[in-house]
């Protein structure tokens, strides 16, 4: 068999071939192609602008890639994932102000690195926690029991407690200097897009990874109907504890990143549409794909952006300041209008439209 | 119609085969007529050409829309400024008064020679009180060559604060919190206004001169103190230590806060805890929806304590919303209040007509001054960079703010000082009264004439 191209149709003999990432050249150059574009391209020629615009994709695709694992992999609904964003962006925070780490480990710009795994870990057990009630609810219940974490961990504890820690009013600063990777200090956003990009290409490694082992066969399993799942050996509720755990453990790495990006944090940052909208991203994007969140992540952002510079090639016309001033709510309208008429038109996500064209070129010219 | 569309058709074809032509690529085929033909034949109905022509309609707009929308950015001719206002978000209900007031303020500005004959344009984006969304938007502005920004909540305005001074970005908000008024820590914050907190220190200082004594235990036991405001806004909670400070300073007994939230339309469970601690006064430092519902509740319940508000909870709707149960209650508005008899209101009425003639008076409030009030203390801030010969953000800051001795802009704002150890723009602040659904002055409390020790050495900042 060709090792440049697939022929048309699938000759898959074994699972490992069947799974495997880069099965041809001809992805391996694409894919060596898009790194060079994300890596090279990308930082050279674009500007602060854009680069911010990437970061906040990064930090949408960190946040929503541990509600994909529940909702899409393991079938468990949460709308309250933006409270283990806040944990881990809370965490680290507090490890890089008030930790008394040696003065190596600061000069090395190693606080910061470990401030993120201690905050990935401290999530993701805070996710468990509010995950315990899977063990006996599902659907409905299960989504209330999720929104408790919202509301108890930033509504009740964040605000109440930790951030008052220290006494500085509720929003933290970090002075400058303070978050260093290595020799690197994470101040402009071209340096935060490096750390996104890693930090995102990790965790989607990871999750891909996952998914195609033992757990993540278990995950799915459980997805498609629980009881099945446990009727042929797998302990369900180990299982759906994993699941939350490593949600958790990706969204505390998004809170920790988070911090990077601003320099600053208060609870005001992660509030409960925050979860909602991670819902939306993985719907618009397709429930069940690592793609799906990705595609999810990149239209939620930049639509948003799109819109706002239409609206500003009207600026310059009499009547178009009008509406550049009196209806910039038009924008939020025309968001709501593209979601509905994305959902109407393409249910599975944009995922699914990604597949359907892959298909086209795989079973070509057969595609009947 | 469809005559049109075939002419459109033509002309987009004939438009890609020269640009092909132009590049040394192949022409495509002109089958207008002949896809007439076929659909008028074969289905005797224009509607599925008609469908493909309106869909090729709509890819041509849209990319001529985003070009356009991308070579606006390349005009260089003017000075550009950006604005960050909320209209759709959680402070939208004072928010969107204060936009239209931005924009006023900038008509007239332009209107009245710019800053030194150059014309200001105005690039105001609505990013709903989303913090993520803030960001990029500031990192537009500054694409977009922007000299100054007009920001918007204490949230987003405190977490760019570290950029902004990185980026020399003079940031003029309409967050008032007293943490940006320490140009150690955050130099290119500024604002047309009296912070938060000695807005809040001034107004319970004003309820301790003129009310505490008529009340029937004065001199028998503390006056007691209760603040309610949403725990999670930065904004609301900006005060609250200089509000604890002031009130042990005056004796007072503060009770637990009460968390309400900026959405809040029933908060009788809050009012009912804060019967438990019998309060005297409640401090508010929500916006005017919220404290209008608290305002309703503390009445229907007969909590009996004074209240006072921040001043985003203190304006023309709140007597419109609490009705009776606003009579009597003070606060500090930062400027006048629309139509009040102050020299530039006149200018503020006229452009209210003029630009944003959809919006009837009645229902504009005092926020559109505020907006005039930071446009008109920018814009001679930069009028003043513009003399000295730097318009860049620096000499904004160091030419302009930081040069203004008590400039009146005429907005019943206290004269403007800056300097560059202090940006808090006066010690004296107006508490005013509602009273038969009207504003009155109750006392202008002078803090820096009362406390000038803990005014230069211990309040700046916090």
């Amino acid at each position: 068999m060709s090792t440049t191209w697939l022929p048309c149709g699938v000759y898959h003999q074994d699972y490992k071939h069947d799974q495997g990432w880069w099965q041809t050249k001809f992805i391996k150059t694409k894919m060596i192609l898009l790194f060079v574009v994300l890596f090279i391209v990308i930082p050279v020629f674009a500007d602060s602008y854009s680069l911010s615009v990437c970061n906040q994709i990064g930090y949408t695709i960190l946040g929503a890639l541990g509600v994909q694992l529940l909702i899409g992999f393991c079938g468990q609904i949460t709308l309250g994932h933006a409270a283990f964003l806040a944990v881990g962006a809370y965490t680290s925070t507090l490890l890089i102000l008030d930790f008394p780490w040696p003065k190596f480990m600061m000069d090395f710009g190693i606080a910061y690195p470990i401030s993120i795994l201690i905050a990935a870990f401290a999530a993701g057990l805070w996710s468990v926690l509010f995950g315990l009630p899977c063990a006996r609810v599902k659907g409905f219940y299960l989504i209330l029991t999720t929104m408790a974490a919202q509301f108890i961990t930033v509504d009740f504890l964040i605000t109440g407690y930790v951030s008052q820690i220290g006494g500085r009013g509720q929003a933290f600063s970090l002075p400058p200097g303070t978050i260093k990777v290595g020799p690197w200090i994470i101040d402009s956003d071209i340096k935060v897009y490096f750390m996104m990009l890693v930090l995102v290409t990790g965790c989607v490694i990871m999750v891909a990874n996952l998914i195609r082992s033992r757990i993540g066969r278990a995950w799915i399993a459980i997805r498609d109907n629980d009881i099945s799942a446990e009727v042929m050996g797998i302990n369900v509720i180990k299982y759906k504890f994993s699941a939350f755990f490593v949600a958790g453990f990706i969204g505390g790495i998004a809170g920790a990143f988070w911090i990077s990006n601003l320099a600053a944090i208060s609870p005001e940052h992660f509030p409960w549409f925050w979860s909602l909208w991670l819902v939306g991203v993985i719907l618009i994007g397709g429930v069940g794909s690592i793609h799906g969140t990705i595609f999810g992540s990149i239209f939620m952002v930049v639509v948003m952006e799109v819109l706002q510079l239409t609206v500003m090639g009207f600026v310059d016309t009499s009547w178009g300041e009008r509406l550049f001033t009196d209806f910039l709510f038009l924008k939020e309208a025309a968001f709501g209008l593209a979601i509905c008429v994305f959902m109407i038109f393409e249910p599975k996500g944009l995922a699914y439209r990604w597949w359907q064209m892959k298909n086209y070129f795989n079973l070509w010219p057969f595609s009947y | 119609m469809v005559e049109w569309l075939i002419a459109l058709n033509h002309l987009t074809n004939k438009l890609f085969n020269e640009f092909s032509k132009a590049k040394g690529g192949d022409k495509i085929v002109d089958r207008t007529e002949d896809q007439l033909k076929f659909y008028s034949l074969k289905k005797g109905k224009e509607i599925m050409f008609a469908k493909n022509i309106w869909s090729k309609i709509f890819v041509h707009l849209f990319v001529v829309v985003l070009i356009a929308g991308f070579s606006s950015m390349a005009n260089a001719a003017t000075i550009k400024v950006g604005a960050l206002n909320d209209m759709t978000g959680a402070t939208s209900d004072v928010g969107k008064d204060y936009a239209l007031g931005i924009s006023d303020a900038i008509h007239y500005v332009n209107d009245n020679g710019g800053i030194n004959g150059k014309e200001i344009k105005l690039y105001q984006f609505d990013y709903g009180y989303r913090i993520p969304e803030a960001l990029t938007k500031y990192k537009l502005f500054k694409r977009l060559n922007c000299v100054a920004v007009l920001g918007w909540g204490t949230g987003d305005t405190e977490a760019l604060s570290p950029t902004v001074t990185r980026d020399k970005m003079p940031y003029v908000s309409a967050s008032y919190s007293a943490h940006l008024t320490d140009p150690k820590k955050t130099p290119y914050n500024l604002f047309a206004a009296v912070d938060y907190s000695t807005n809040a220190r001034a107004a319970i200082t004003a309820w301790f001169d003129k009310k505490w004594p008529k009340n029937k235990d004065y001199g028998k036991r503390k006056p007691r103190l209760v603040c309610s405001y949403m725990f999670a806004s930065p904004y609301c909670s900006a005060p609250i230590k200089a509000i604890k400070d002031q009130a042990k300073l005056l004796g007072f007994e503060i009770g637990p806060d009460q968390s309400v939230s900026l959405f809040a339309i029933d908060t009788k469970s809050q009012i009912l805890a804060m019967k438990e601690f019998k309060p005297d006064l409640v401090w508010h430092g929500n916006t005017v929806m919220s404290v209008a519902a608290t305002l309703r509740d503390a009445y229907a319940l007969g909590l009996g304590a004074d209240h006072i508000v921040d001043n985003w909870g203190f304006d023309e709707n709140l007597p419109k919303l609490a009705g009776k149960a606003s009579e009597g209650v003070m606060g500090a508005t930062v400027c006048a209040f629309f139509g009040e008899n102050v020299p530039m209101m006149d200018k503020v009425v006229e452009y209210a007509k003029k630009y944003n003639p959809g919006v009837p008076l009645e229902e504009r409030l005092n926020h559109t001054v505020q907006g005039w009030a930071n446009v008109l203390a920018l814009s001679e801030a930069m009028k003043r960079a513009d003399k000295a010969g730097d318009l860049s953000g620096e000499s904004i800051l160091k030419n302009g703010f930081e040069t203004m001795r008590n400039f009146d802009i005429g907005l019943g704002v206290p004269p403007l000082n800056y300097t560059s150890t202090d940006h808090r723009i006066s010690g004296r602040v107006p508490i005013y009264e509602v009273k038969d659904g009207k504003f009155q002055v109750v006392e202008v409390v002078d803090l820096k004439g009362r406390w000038p020790e803990k005014w230069a050495n211990e309040w700046l900042g916090w």
